[in-house]
């Protein structure tokens, strides 16, 4: 392990000496555990271990990089962005709302993130954070347009570690569209993100995960956010094209009619391996969650879902959902699930659902005897698999957008 | 009678044989080990598999990622071997049998004298560490189906055993599993020949007796070409405050066109309604499905048992092979059940069928752990899976944990799991009709259990169904 890291810590710009103490601390314990492997139950269908020492001879920390690009935005629709360079806040506009009422702005590095001890990836991230950003609604306020994130690699990461804390705040009766949207130039790298959400009191936060162009970066991502009285949590999967990509999911459903969507829909080529991992927490009665996670894998990819619904004995009248589809094109690609339900409530209505294998015989020979190719039927359908992960979309111009994408790739099947 | 009026109904099986035991030196050594090798009058290849087995656990550790979480186990402190005093030379005939033992079985419903008998069952009745009598014996030899302890098997068949011993869950399998193949005292060896159709249900009832024992039997069926057997598989024990280890191995080897049918009601004592005492139920149940077109189907009715652990798998290698598994699993009390099934398919257009009812009371935890795995070169197969969960209060837990693969595009597996309580309504509906709380719940959770009871040969399925309701009393209300 400490081979493969090769770590200077005179990069990373801190304030104290006893926060660079704390880093080394984290480092250390790091090192001791290594990367996880799939002796961890959680990285059981994805070996991190294996993969990383696979594709790469040595990682070091980023450098301080000179950025003079343009970067094109999106123009489909009217947008507040934040531009992140190799995990770092750059800069911000909010032009399309109050001022006073939205805060994003740069998150110190070392910001407490919730404690989680046994994540060796969590040590690794404090260790080395070059921080991210932290964006806080003011209550009352429903944003006018959506907040786009642009994260924007650039091609000298190769073989470099990026790790990223960001938090997200929305109080009392707010409302959020945020996209995450990615843009990688040709490069090999890896990033390690851990992001906070709180989500406040009748308020709700959209989240749409995107890319731009495939990437050869490796990502972990780790959500861990708590939910109150009457508030929503969405999260679109929509970030097909990453060589590898982990998203580890934790809310908590702490109060009352709390409510939270997972939904996915990712198209992975060769050599390409996504993993979502999801543990929605109801600690309170009358709450809902519902995971919809869509999978088409043709060449040799490999997807997974391991989804855990966990339930309180007093979170009686809980609502949870999870299915799991998935479209296997080649015999070459792998699909692995497990979804999980941890019951200690009885007066509840959970299941699950699960089923992979390819495309249905029966619809391919019906839109062959209409006159279209097995080529264009194939694709037809393979639309509609994933189609329906929008239907959970109410607003028209991001729906026609991610369509567009999803089309894109489906067309380079 | 009001639900909160009634009480437990006490274990009926809980009573304890006073008889003189023969008991091998306590702890888990080389000696203790030789000491059974030689009581059964074994041969040195057998002798020298179990040391080997030994050798392995002695590198191996205990599992722990099972839900149930239980204290540990001292291993130095348990006797491997006790036997009846009176069964220390093999008794002939039914006649020489000690009277207390068969007194013990007429008591616990299984008749040992022929003429007594439900015709169509014959028996093989394991009494702690030995076996003590097997019925109609000569009606299966003139079929030339072998139905013996295994003790005697490993005598009088050794090629048999040697070669089929072991090939299912080999000696490093893990550490239970290891253990019985070290310390293994009897148990059961079918051998059914080619092309014939085993008359009569084949039946073992195990029992355990003497306390600070360990029961470790081993059982084998061989279902040869195009051959049938059902086997059933029954188990009670006394009532003791101590826990009680039951570290079983069962293998099944099914050839070409055979098909196995193994169904077991499993109701060793529960522990008492705080939780003291029962057994620890760690058992390794694999069949494989070598053959082309063979079948393996495990039926399981699990009520007792402080802790039950186990997952009877089947490994699909030859092509066209179906495995089916049917389940279900009731803890009351403080019970704890992590139970399931594996489908490893391997073999082209190989099938499995999963239905799983759990049902938590009380303060239990139910947990069903499944694995279905299909291998890149299982063509054309197929899961399909249906897991329910019952739950009834809220301090019982109901958990699924399935783990899913697929590795071929041409195979379909499909997944299905709910968690509910009794539907209010249809109590209602029941209470309106005159049946009181506890009938009413009785009825419906047989009806949630219906596709799995179809399932048992006819002489278990009144047997399990009255199970079913009893193991629930006193949960309601």
């Amino acid at each position: 392990m400490e081979q493969l890291f090769n770590i200077d810590f005179k990069r990373i710009s801190t304030s104290s000496e006893k926060e660079m103490l704390k880093r080394k601390k984290n480092f250390e314990l790091f090192l001791k555990k290594g990367l996880p492997n799939k002796k961890d139950e959680n990285w059981k269908f994805s070996d991190l271990n294996f993969i990383i020492n696979k594709n790469f001879n040595q990682i070091t920390n980023s450098d301080g990089f000179r950025f003079d690009k343009k970067i094109e935005l999106i123009n489909d629709f009217d947008h507040n962005h934040v531009i992140l360079i190799n995990g770092v806040f750059k800069s911000c506009d909010i032009r399309f709302e109050e001022k006073d009422k939205v805060k994003i702005q740069k998150l110190n590095s070392l910001e407490s993130l919730s404690n989680q001890s046994n994540n060796n990836l969590h040590n690794l991230n404090q260790a080395l954070s070059l921080g991210g950003f932290k964006l806080e609604l003011q209550k009352n306020y429903k944003c006018k347009k959506p907040i786009i994130i642009y994260n924007y690699f650039t091609s000298n990461l190769d073989n470099k570690i990026i790790n990223n804390s960001n938090q997200i705040k929305l109080n009392q009766n707010s409302e959020l569209i945020l996209i995450e949207y990615n843009i990688t130039e040709k490069c090999k790298f890896l990033k390690n993100t851990f992001e906070k959400i709180n989500i406040g009191q009748g308020s709700e936060l959209k989240i749409f995960n995107i890319q731009k162009t495939k990437s050869n970066g490796y990502f972990y991502k780790n959500i861990s956010g708590t939910q109150d009285y009457n508030s929503t949590y969405q999260n679109f999967l929509l970030s097909s094209g990453l060589k590898f990509n982990k998203i580890d999911i934790d809310m908590v459903l702490e109060k009352e009619n709390a409510s939270c969507y997972i939904l996915a829909g990712l198209i992975l080529g060769k050599e390409e391996h996504q993993e979502i991992k999801t543990r929605i927490n109801h600690m309170a009665p009358n709450c809902k969650s519902y995971q919809k996670i869509k999978n088409v894998l043709e060449n040799d990819s490999k997807g997974v879902y391991q989804g855990k619904i966990f339930v309180k004995d007093i979170a009686q009248k809980t609502d949870a959902y999870q299915l799991s589809k998935a479209l296997i094109l080649d015999d070459k690609a792998e699909f692995n699930a497990k979804p999980e339900l941890e019951i200690y409530a009885d007066d509840v209505k959970c299941s699950h659902g699960s089923t992979s294998g390819s495309i249905d015989e029966d619809a391919i020979h019906y839109l062959m005897t209409r006159g279209i190719e097995l080529p264009i039927a194939k694709k037809l359908l393979i639309n509609g698999f994933i189609n329906e992960i929008f239907e959970n979309i109410p607003e028209e111009t991001l729906k026609i957008f991610f369509e567009k994408n999803i089309k894109e790739q489906v067309s380079e099947i | 009678m009001k639900s909160e009026e009634l009480k437990n109904q006490e274990y009926k099986y809980g009573f304890t044989t006073q008889i003189e035991n023969f008991k091998a030196p306590k702890g888990l050594s080389e000696e203790t080990i030789r000491f059974i090798s030689k009581i059964k009058k074994e041969p040195k290849w057998m002798l020298d598999w179990r040391l080997k087995a030994f050798k392995r656990l002695k590198v191996l550790k205990e599992p722990n990622w099972q839900k149930p979480k239980y204290p540990k186990i001292d291993y130095q402190n348990l006797y491997y071997y006790s036997a009846p005093k009176s069964m220390k030379e093999k008794p002939k005939s039914l006649d020489d049998v000690d009277p207390k033992l068969i007194e013990t079985y007429n008591k616990l419903g299984i008749p040992l004298n022929e003429q007594k008998r439900l015709s169509g069952v014959a028996v093989d009745a394991v009494f702690d560490s030995v076996s003590v009598a097997t019925t109609f014996k000569g009606e299966l030899d003139k079929k030339g189906i072998i139905f013996c302890p295994i003790s005697e098997a490993i005598q009088k068949h050794p090629h048999l055993v040697k070669k089929y011993l072991g090939s299912v869950i080999p000696i490093s399998d893990h550490y239970f599993a290891t253990l019985n193949s070290a310390v293994f005292t009897d148990g059961s060896f079918v051998y059914i020949p080619p092309n014939t159709r085993c008359p009569m249900e084949l039946s073992t009832y195990f029992r355990i007796n003497a306390s600070e024992t360990g029961q470790f039997e081993r059982t084998l069926i061989i279902a040869d070409k195009g051959s049938y057997v059902s086997y059933l598989e029954g188990c009670t024990a006394p009532m003791r405050d101590e826990n009680q280890l039951h570290a079983a191995n069962v293998e099944l080897v099914a050839l070409d066109d055979a098909e196995i049918k193994y169904s077991t009601v499993q109701n060793w004592y529960p522990g008492d309604k705080d939780g003291v005492g029962g057994i620890y139920n760690f058992v390794t149940k694999r069949g494989a499905c070598r053959g082309k077109n063979s079948k393996i189907s495990w039926t399981q009715v699990e009520t007792g048992s402080a802790i039950t652990w186990k997952y009877p798998s089947c490994i699909l290698q030859g092509d066209n092979s179906v495995g089916e598994f049917y389940s279900i699993a009731i803890t009351n009390n403080y019970q704890k059940a992590d139970t399931g099934t594996k489908m490893i398919h391997l073999g082209k257009n190989t099938k499995s069928k999963i239905i799983s009812k759990g049902i938590s009371a009380g303060q239990a935890d139910n947990t069903y752990r499944g694995l279905v795995d299909i291998n890149a070169k299982a063509k054309n197969s197929r899961n399909y899976t249906q897991c329910d969960s019952l739950l009834m209060g809220n301090k019982c837990g109901a958990h699924t944990v399935p783990y899913i693969k697929n590795k071929n595009s041409s195979s379909t597996i499909e997944h299905e799991a709910t968690t509910s309580k009794i539907n209010e309504d249809q109590l209602f509906y029941c209470n309106q009709r005159g049946l009181n709380q506890e009938e009413a719940v009785s009825l419906i959770v047989n009806g949630f259990c219906k596709e799995v009871l179809q399932q048992l040969p006819m002489e278990f399925a009144v047997e399990a169904q009255k199970l079913v309701s009893i193991s629930l009393e006193g949960s309601v209300g």
